[in-house]
């Protein structure tokens, strides 16, 4: 066996540890990806009876995003059992609760519904800062590629970039510019 | 009925006598196609508010526009709402999007711009670009605001008749200058 192939195989059998950035990311989008990596989709080993799958590290679940207007108008359903117990949350007050919900609820309401699935779910790690104890940290020897770019704000370039950037427009004759 | 002709009278008149003490060459005591800036000085208790004329900071990074088009249409640019550094430039100090007389776009032009310069504040990537007593970072927003939030730019619409109308025109133009006869 090759030096490469001694690797990919070690790679197949072991269990690895994978880190997702989930700042501007969309956790439906990105619910697909997580799923390949948790259950191990990748491997050409991969059984649905074969306990394949890796675990993931999503770090930054507070920092989300979703579409327009998605924040508000998005619902999550709950039914305590008894009469008059359902409720309907927007996604932005259950955000407020918990940061890391709606990233695991995206993730497993994706994956196909089966006893399974709880198994698969205990190696999603979510955490809403960037803050990971070191031993979950220590672990990691991947990094997934983020779906989305991380928008620049205008702030985080500088002056002299901003004015040395080709202009579209001039201001016109007679224009008054303001002082700041 | 009988004051509009009289007052129409009246501003012809004065447009009559002002042109007679404007010197028919084109000379300028001082330069009148320049930008002002307001400066308030307090010089010994006095406070002096004059316009000064400056120089536009933006002459020299200035991409020349040859065309009949706009300014945005000739370029051919396909604007994201995430492309600040060129949203920026439609904008006030304190955000606002400027109107058409100043910008010199077109109508769909200005339309999508005013758009697109919205969803990039409240997307928070233009926070410095905001009044004086605004809370400038966007985590610190109310309710559902604080959280981050992307757009669709194909939610913009288009209007395809005001296209077609551009389009024709400048057919049009351009067969006139062909065969100036007809
Ligand atoms: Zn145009």
């Amino acid at each position: 066996m090759s030096q490469l192939g001694r690797v990919k195989q070690w790679n197949t059998f072991a269990r690895c540890w994978h880190l997702f950035d989930a700042a501007w990311q969309n956790p439906l989008e990105c619910s697909p990806t997580i799923e390949k990596y948790l259950k191990g989709l990748n491997k050409p080993i991969y059984h649905p009876l074969v306990d394949c799958g890796d675990h993931v590290v999503v770090i930054n679940s507070k920092q989300i995003a979703f579409p327009g207007e998605e924040w508000r108008r998005r619902a999550y359903f709950h039914h305590t059992g008894y009469s008059g117990g359902a409720t309907w949350t927007p996604a932005w007050e259950l955000h407020d609760r918990d940061p890391t919900m709606i990233f695991r609820k995206a993730v497993y309401h994706h994956m196909k519904g089966n006893l399974f699935r709880r198994v698969v779910m205990e190696r999603l790690h979510i955490f809403s800062d960037s803050n990971v104890p070191e031993e979950v940290m220590e672990n990691i020897t991947n990094q997934i590629p983020p779906l989305r770019s991380i928008p620049k704000t205008l702030s985080s370039y500088s002056k002299e970039e901003i004015e040395k950037y080709p202009k579209i427009i001039d201001y016109p004759e007679d224009f008054i510019l303001s002082k700041n | 009925m009988f004051k509009i002709p009289v007052s129409g009278i009246l501003l012809g008149a004065s447009k009559v006598s002002t042109k007679m003490f404007v010197p028919s060459i084109g000379l300028h005591v001082s330069a009148p196609m320049k930008l002002k800036e307001i400066h308030a000085n307090k010089v010994g208790g006095k406070l002096i508010i004059e316009g000064a004329f400056v120089p536009s900071p933006r002459k020299d990074h200035l991409i020349q526009n040859n065309n009949e088009c706009c300014p945005l249409c000739s370029l051919g640019l396909d604007v994201k709402h995430t492309d600040v550094l060129i949203l920026s430039q439609f904008v006030r100090s304190d955000g606002c999007m400027m109107p058409r007389r100043v910008t010199g776009l077109c109508k769909t032009q200005q339309k999508r711009m005013s758009k697109l310069v919205s969803m990039a504040h409240k997307a928070g990537l233009m926070c410095d670009l905001a009044p004086a007593n605004s809370k400038k970072d966007p985590s610190k927003r109310k309710l559902w605001k604080k959280y981050n939030t992307y757009y669709d730019e194909s939610t913009i619409k288009v209007y395809e008749s005001h296209f077609k109308t551009i389009k024709d025109n400048i057919i049009l133009d351009y067969m006139k200058s062909k065969n100036p006869e007809n």
